[in-house]
């Protein structure tokens, strides 16, 4: 009977420590980002210093910045890049598909430092100077995989009656694409986006590789302040780029709830 | 649309469709080629109803999408209304399109759906406005016009997909197989409507179908199509009471079937030799003496007593008996080994026979349909 009990209480228990690991670490982080003091370990009262502080660090402001430009332009090269080449896969016969394919995913599975020191390699053989022309490309060469993947999976299930429908009708391509196609791919489009700016966002193997001075984006500012010492400051922005990125989860989350509840599937 | 233009002949007596010699390839590197559709040559006149008929791949749909400008044909040509359009793309063509899944947008409202075709053309918005309305008075579904494809049944978005397509005042109404998807009872009702419908617009409509009785329903006139080849064409009473081709008597309703040989040919009056049977047959088909050929016998066609002196008579056996309401279905074998089927109305005197019983099968000689043998496939 005992046995059984416990035996029966093992699985809530596992999963209870599973999210403990999980979450754990960012409550503290939460919590410590209101605290007084400068102690990142001991409580010694609420403040909102800290979240002050942290938006008055010129190095942070400016890192924030950087990330935001490199984020908004790199999701959106990557997102045009992944759609074209997610229409082409799925709409036009062409020789070789499957080869093309598989080597846009690869990046996926390929160490993202080789990418990077390949982009460096590149980007010294070109002569080009590091900046955001560097940062913007690698990336685009990180995300571009998830944007493709994302709009082929939405594409793929699209009728190809409907284009034959729309040129039936008198719709040349160009009006088939704005009517019909980019109207029914737009919510995968916009989780493409998202995504790819979150993942631009949080980037920090290729940043640290293909960031110049004066571009120095978010993450890799943050580490740098690590090496001066740990406070609160830095919890403070934490909680801020948790919220944000919650919030973009969110966004994407409901645009696919609502195309999936629109769709009937 | 609004206007009602009565169904009557082209006064220019130019064909809506003519096909001339197309034919369709898909795999360019077989040899032999494969024909999907094999030289191909019809005509359809302005205002008929023309059905395509045959079983999956008969390059029936094929045929369609060709007119309709989704596939170009690997040889041939294409004329509507005269013009060559045989290098035109879909959306340069004046023909539109019912497709079997109906392929609605889902995106939009049953009105943006209809307007689509307008929309393209920049038709003025307040005239585009007036005639989707018409499209949907036309096809009973004004009330929807607000909503999505998705919110409506299979035949309401049949009938959507008819107002999208009509709304364009096409010269020729592709329809590929429109009623698979529905139900018996609503099939029945939408073939009836539809064939109302063209008959009032007095626009050309070309229907692919497998349906035979669908077929011989809706038609003005009907293609046989078999292996990418047109077997027959014919109104519908001649494809079914004076098929010329073996494809097509076995294909529209049941047929008996029995190979036969030439003995002699006088005056458009041949005579025969089929399961040890002589028989004379008017005809005015080129056959030889000598020549094998098949002549066909429709179930209903067939009594177990002699009705008239020159009726053709066969000996058999009965196997199998069926009862099916009004009639019933008999196997017989004949002495030779062939089986026959015969359907007798059980308030005939002969209907009731016992299985094993000895019996013989008479058949008017105007019932025998004398087919060549060229085209057996």
């Amino acid at each position: 009977m005992k046995l059984s009990r416990i035996a029966g209480l093992y699985v809530p228990i596992v999963t209870i420590l599973g999210y403990v690991f999980l979450f754990a670490p960012l409550v503290v982080l939460v919590i410590y980002s209101f605290n007084a003091g400068r102690s990142t370990v001991v409580w010694t009262g609420f403040s909102m210093d800290w979240y002050v502080q942290a938006l008055n660090d010129r190095g942070l402001q400016r890192g924030l910045q950087v990330s935001a430009i490199v984020a908004v332009l790199s999701a959106i090269i990557s997102t045009a890049i992944g759609t074209s080449a997610a229409l082409a896969v799925i709409k036009r016969p062409f020789p070789a598909k499957n080869l093309f394919s598989t080597l846009l995913i690869a990046p996926l599975v390929l160490p993202e430092i080789v990418l990077a020191v390949g982009m460096l390699v590149a980007t010294v053989w070109s002569g080009l100077a590091l900046g955001y022309l560097t940062l913007v490309a690698g990336h685009v060469l990180v995300s571009v995989p998830f944007t493709f993947l994302i709009v082929r999976a939405a594409a793929a299930t699209l009728d190809p009656r409907l284009d034959e429908a729309a040129a039936d009708l008198g719709a040349h391509g160009g009006q088939i694409f704005m009517r019909v196609t980019l109207p029914l791919l737009l919510p995968a489009i916009l989780s493409a986006t998202l995504l790819s700016a979150i993942i631009s966002f949080d980037n920090f193997v290729m940043s640290t590789f293909v960031s110049g001075v004066g571009t120095t984006p978010l993450p890799i500012q943050i580490y740098a302040m690590l090496k001066t010492g740990l406070t609160p400051k830095i919890n403070a922005l934490g909680t801020m780029l948790i919220g944000v990125n919650v919030l973009a989860i969110l966004l994407v989350m409901g645009r696919y709830l609502k195309t999936v509840r629109g769709t009937g599937q | 649309m609004p206007n009602d233009k009565k169904s009557e002949p082209d006064k220019t007596g130019r064909p809506a469709v003519e096909l001339v010699d197309v034919c369709k390839v898909f795999d360019t590197s077989a040899t032999p080629p494969a024909y999907a559709v094999d030289h191909l040559s019809l005509k359809i006149a302005s205002g008929e109803f023309f059905t395509f008929l045959g079983p999956s791949g008969c390059g029936k749909t094929t045929t369609l999408r060709m007119i309709a400008g989704f596939e170009s044909p690997t040889a041939g040509k294409i004329l509507l209304e005269g013009h060559d359009v045989s290098g035109l793309p879909a959306h340069m063509r004046n023909t539109n399109t019912v497709f079997q899944s109906y392929a609605l947008f889902p995106h939009l409202s049953v009105e943006d759906n209809v307007a689509f075709g307008l929309a393209v053309k920049r038709v003025p918005r307040s005239e585009r406005g007036d005639r989707v309305a018409a499209a949907l008075d036309l096809v009973r579904m004004r009330h929807a016009a607000g909503r999505k494809p998705s919110e409506l049944s299979g035949g309401q978005q049949q009938r959507i997909a008819l107002a999208r397509a009509l709304v364009n005042e096409p010269s020729v109404l592709l329809l590929d197989e429109p009623f698979g998807a529905l139900d018996l009872k609503l099939r029945r009702e939408m073939q009836i409507e539809v064939k109302e419908m063209q008959r009032r617009l007095g626009i050309t409509f070309i229907f692919v179908t497998h349906d035979q009785e669908e077929a011989l329903t809706m038609s003005d006139r009907i293609a046989v199509m078999s292996t990418g080849v047109v077997r027959q064409i014919d109104d519908p009473v001649g494809i079914y009471e004076r098929p010329t081709d073996r494809f097509t008597a076995g294909f529209i309703g049941d047929m008996n079937m029995l190979s036969a040989t030439v003995l002699e040919r006088q005056d458009g009056v041949v005579e025969v030799l089929a399961a040890d049977t002589r028989l004379k047959l008017k005809t005015n088909a080129e056959l030889p003496a000598g020549k094998d050929c098949t002549i066909a016998m429709r179930p209903e066609a067939l009594t177990f007593m002699r009705d008239s002196a020159d009726d053709a008579a066969f000996a058999g056996k009965v196997e199998s008996a069926v009862y099916v309401g009004t009639d019933r279905l008999y196997n017989i074998r004949l002495q030779t080994g062939e089986a026959m089927t015969v359907r007798v109305r059980n308030s005939r005197a002969d209907s009731v026979l016992r299985i094993g019983e000895k019996v013989s099968l008479f058949c008017p000689s105007s019932a025998i349909h004398l087919l060549s043998d060229q085209d057996k496939k």
